[in-house]
């Protein structure tokens, strides 16, 4: 009797510990962006009310609208759109052979290796510093191009190291029959190695897209009033007023809407890209 | 159509030898077998030719013409990997017309060799799938297919047959026969496997640490083997081999074996050049020529009588092992012959046939 | 397999092909690149990077010792002028205090709060994909986003914070989380540790996962408690992940900026200055770029140590 009771308190607390834990992570989650969103619809008169609204009676839109328009919103998101893109392409163009080679060759041994990943922890301030210098002698402060060509070696490692992981697990064999049949070595790599790498090089777009859509500190420093893009809008609504309440929490869904869902479509490489390649998900 | 002449071929790996100094030639139209236990190079070797590797010294002479900076795709040789290699993201007849593309040749062409190749090897209603849709044997045939479409001066297989299972090994390696037969071109082949060696074979070249232990046509290699290695790696079941020292006095040439001290008189014929009194021996027997006692004793055998201790049945025959000088033997015995172990049967050594080799060395006598 | 009519085509186009099949050497481009194919992958990639990484970095070490500012004229070499004014402002040794406490904090909390997150979520249960996907989600947010999210929530009077912190403890709260030290400390780090504790959580979860699942059921026969377990089988086995997590946290934490400069602005005062935003300052406030630049090359030599260590631990996992 008194063994039975004992194997089933084992099994009990398990799931309870779960739920609760989960349950606290969830709301602790969900709360903030509740909060927003709903924010987002207040009519402006209910940021002022107190106790807070919890949620609005008569919900709007004109928020949406302001962001877009008033605080240039949609300019905004049009240059993080180019912008995030384009770096990411070039990322995925320059990284992807780069990252062969050092899979199927090991170019360069460690030093080139090292060279590329340690990119990825140089502090921002440090690098972005000297680039405003040099943008500013040749004009390119304030251009899509500027930031695109930032971007795409702020992202680069990344590609890189995802990409590398992703070589070295596919088996050498298709590669050397497509030389023996008759292709050159660049007729093996984007015949047959980049088809069969397609899934990794998507994973790693996804990552360098997300990357430049959520970055700030290049953005405030490299663009103004041409090229910002949407984090840098943020900075108009420093110094809360209160009637900004509702542009800036616009602002936030429309942002963060399209670099969660992408995230989350590719969460399967999600571990590969965080840790850069060290760890299979 | 080429014939494949090597020379003095290193490969190293950093500080590791995989190939050490390689002479071999191969006739135009020859089916040479490389062989040899793991690691013994033969991949390696096969891996230089198709220029997949790089050579560390020496020569590769394909058709006459030096190959070693030639790329793999500019040096007209096909190869058919161990685990297929087809493209999965191309359907079988995209596979196989691959390097017809490759090479720019006009679309008609392409389609008629492809078809052809595909009723060769009755592959024709696969063409539309895709390789994860066929099966092990399915995709050996689409990459024979590959191989063979281009028209090739050499083919190399590298170890080809080593993922099918046994039954499919056997239907595959009659065709792959077959296929020399009609269309007689060069063909290398790797393997590990004996069996393979011995019936696909004109030249076998068997190889060990990365250099050629012996080479020559498979029934040379099988009863006139030149070292205990090439003995013992041929055949199944393996030779069995008995330590003993040689006597050569007057009262006629035997063999003491170290076991038990008795001793088996070897018959006239055998040739004993270089060979000196006390000489440590290796006696090899091969299961045929360990058999049952027949009729009265014959010239040039040794009857003796043996305890068996273990009995395999193959079905075809069974094999029988029990102790002489102290050291196992293996015998063969008729697959209705029903002794068991702990019985005593009579047997016949046949040491006309049997091997001897000088036991340091390791080279046959 | 064969047919009669097939072999003597074969033969047939056997004997054409002989003369056709073989590709004519040709000293061409494609040999060339093939030749030198490793190198020529890497070179758009490696020159990017020279240009826009390693070029300006040297170019920096140029700036940090001449006189480089907006509002002074002139590139006059300054010898170490600029690295005695960063190392003797007050202000300059502060963040780095600033960004010590907010960092570690902010990792301490985060690797308890994803351990227990990965603990939990370790083995399969129904629903788990799904949790999982919306645990994940704060990674892919903008920090200034998120920065701005917390502002929402924490600043007085309109965010629901104090309100709900007042109804909790049944008397009212009024603390300015973003006006009054400590309080902005822990904002910071509230929204900091909101925003990455998925990070952990997914590292350390990729950990457990690989723990081999026979390794606890052995313990389970012999009867070994859940504590104990824990302490001498999970944590061993984890220890390398955790330690990788922590690291990559920390380089990725003492580079915080944004969020400070969404929420606090630096202030009150410069009480919640980091190192980046304190160069920020320098930089971009008052255009003493040389100044600033002499501060960063500092920031990333105290640094590079720690870099060096991580990026050789990764390089050493990958099986060359």
């Amino acid at each position: 009797m008194a063994a039975t009771v004992h194997r089933r308190r084992r099994k009990h607390p398990v799931p309870v510990a779960r739920i609760l834990v989960l349950g606290f992570f969830l709301i602790l989650m969900f709360g903030p962006l509740y909060w927003v969103a709903i924010t987002s619809i207040k009519p402006s008169d209910d940021f002022l009310a107190v106790p807070p609204v919890w949620f609005p009676a008569h919900p709007t839109l004109m928020h949406y609208t302001a962001a877009m328009f008033s605080y240039r919103g949609l300019q905004a998101l049009t240059n993080s759109l180019i912008i995030s893109t384009a770096a990411t392409i070039l990322s995925a163009l320059l990284g992807t052979p780069m990252a062969y080679s050092l899979a199927r060759f090991n170019t360069g041994g460690q030093h080139l290796a090292f060279w590329v990943l340690s990119q990825r922890f140089l502090p921002p301030i440090a690098v972005v510093l000297p680039i405003f210098l040099i943008y500013r002698r040749i004009g390119l402060n304030d251009t899509h191009i500027g930031l695109i060509v930032a971007y795409t070696v702020f992202t680069l490692p990344v590609t890189v190291w995802m990409m590398f992981a992703y070589f070295r697990q596919m088996p050498k064999s298709l590669e050397e029959a497509a030389l023996v049949d008759g292709c050159s070595r660049w007729g093996a790599l984007w015949k047959v190695a980049v088809p069969l790498a397609a899934p990794g090089i998507v994973a790693a777009a996804v990552f360098a897209f997300i990357a430049c859509w959520t970055e700030f500190f290049f953005a405030l420093i490299l663009t103004s009033r041409n090229a910002f893009t949407l984090p840098t809008v943020f900075r108009s609504f420093l110094g809360f007023q209160g009637a900004q309440f509702g542009e800036s929490a616009a602002l936030s869904i429309v942002s963060l809407l399209p670099s969660i869902a992408l995230g989350v479509l590719a969460q399967r490489h999600l571990v590969r890209g965080l840790t850069l390649g060290a760890v299979r998900g | 159509m080429a014939d494949v002449k090597i020379r003095r071929l290193h490969k190293r790996f950093g500080t590791v030898s995989a190939v050490r100094g390689i002479d071999l030639e191969i006739k135009d139209g020859e089916f040479a077998v490389l062989v040899g236990p793991s690691g013994c190079g033969k991949s390696t070797l096969l891996r230089t030719i198709a220029g997949l590797e790089d050579v560390s010294n020496g020569e590769i002479e394909i058709g006459g013409e030096v190959v070693n900076d030639i790329r793999p795709c500019d040096r007209d040789v096909a190869m058919v990997f161990q685990d297929y290699a087809l493209y999965p993201h191309m359907t079988a007849g995209a596979n196989i017309a691959f390097g017809l593309k490759a090479r720019k040749m006009p679309k008609a062409e392409i389609e008629a060799r492809v078809k052809r190749a595909a009723m060769m090897l009755s592959i024709t209603q696969l063409l539309d799938r895709y390789p994860r849709q066929l099966s092990g044997g399915q995709r050996q045939r689409v990459a024979i297919g590959r191989a063979i479409v281009r028209n090739p001066q050499l083919f190399l297989f590298d170890e080809p047959l080593s993922n099918l299972d046994a039954q499919l090994r056997d239907g595959m390696r009659g065709e792959i026969k077959r296929l020399h037969q009609e269309i007689s071109t060069t063909m290398i082949y790797v393997t590990h496997d004996q069996i393979e060696a011995m019936t696909l074979a004109d030249r076998i070249v068997l190889m060990r640490d990365g250099a050629i232990e012996q080479q020559g046509a498979p029934l040379d290699l099988f009863e006139r083997p030149a070292t205990r290695f090439v003995a013992g790696f041929l055949g199944s079941p393996q030779m069995s081999f008995l330590r003993g020292k040689l006597v050569r006095d007057g009262a006629g040439d035997r063999i003491r074996l170290d076991g038990d001290g008795s001793a088996l008189p070897l018959p006239r014929e055998r040739k004993l050049d270089g060979t000196s009194d006390g000489m440590a021996v290796l006696l090899g027997l091969r299961p045929e020529h360990v058999t049952r006692a027949q009729g009265s004793p014959r010239e040039g055998f040794v009857r003796t009588e043996a305890m068996i201790e273990l009995i395999q049945p193959t079905g075809s025959r069974s094999y029988a092992t029990f102790r002489l000088g102290g050291e196992p033997v293996v015998a063969e015995l008729q697959a209705h012959d029903v002794s068991r172990p702990g019985e005593k049967i009579a047997i016949d050594i046949n040491l006309r046939r049997a091997s001897l080799f000088d036991a340091r060395s390791e080279r046959a006598i | 397999m064969a047919e009669e009519l097939w072999t003597s085509e074969m033969a047939e186009s056997i004997s054409a092909g002989v003369i056709t099949a073989r590709v004519p050497r040709r000293r061409t481009f494609s040999e060339w690149s093939d030749r030198h194919f490793k190198w020529l992958l890497v070179a758009p990639a490696s020159l990017l990077i020279l240009a826009l990484s390693v070029y300006p970095l040297l170019f920096s070490i140029w700036v940090s010792f001449v006189n480089y500012d907006f509002t002074v004229p002139g590139h006059a070499f300054i010898g170490l002028k600029n690295f005695s004014q960063v190392v003797f402002d007050g202000n300059a040794r502060w963040s780095l205090i600033v960004t010590a406490i907010l960092s570690f904090s902010d990792v301490t909390i985060e690797f308890f709060l994803g351990l227990a997150l990965a603990l939990v979520m370790a083995r399969s249960f129904k629903g788990r994909g799904l949790i999982m996907s919306i645990l994940i989600i704060p990674l892919f947010i903008s920090p200034v986003i998120v920065g701005q999210t917390w502002t929402l929530l924490l600043q007085r009077p309109w965010g629901p914070t104090d309100f709900l912190l007042g109804r909790l403890l049944g008397h009212e709260v009024t603390v300015s989380w973003l006006t009054s030290t400590p309080w902005n400390f822990f904002a910071i780090i509230i929204a900091d540790v909101w925003q990455w504790t998925p990070f952990m959580f997914v590292i350390l979860l990729a950990g457990l996962t690989a723990i081999p699942p026979h390794i606890y059921e052995a313990a389970e026969l012999d009867g070994v408690g859940a504590w104990r377990t824990f302490w001498f089988i999970t944590v061993p086995h984890l220890a390398p992940m955790m330690l990788l997590a922590i690291t990559f946290r920390l380089l990725d934490a003492i580079k915080l900026f944004d969020t400070i400069f969404i929420m606090t602005g630096g202030g009150p005062g410069t009480s919640t200055y980091s190192a980046s935003y304190y160069l920020y300052t320098i930089g971009f406030a008052q255009f003493h770029l040389s100044q600033a630049t002499a501060g960063s090359w500092i920031f990333l030599i105290l640094t590079a140590g720690v870099i060096a260590l991580l990026v050789r631990r990764l390089l050493r996992a990958e099986p060359s």
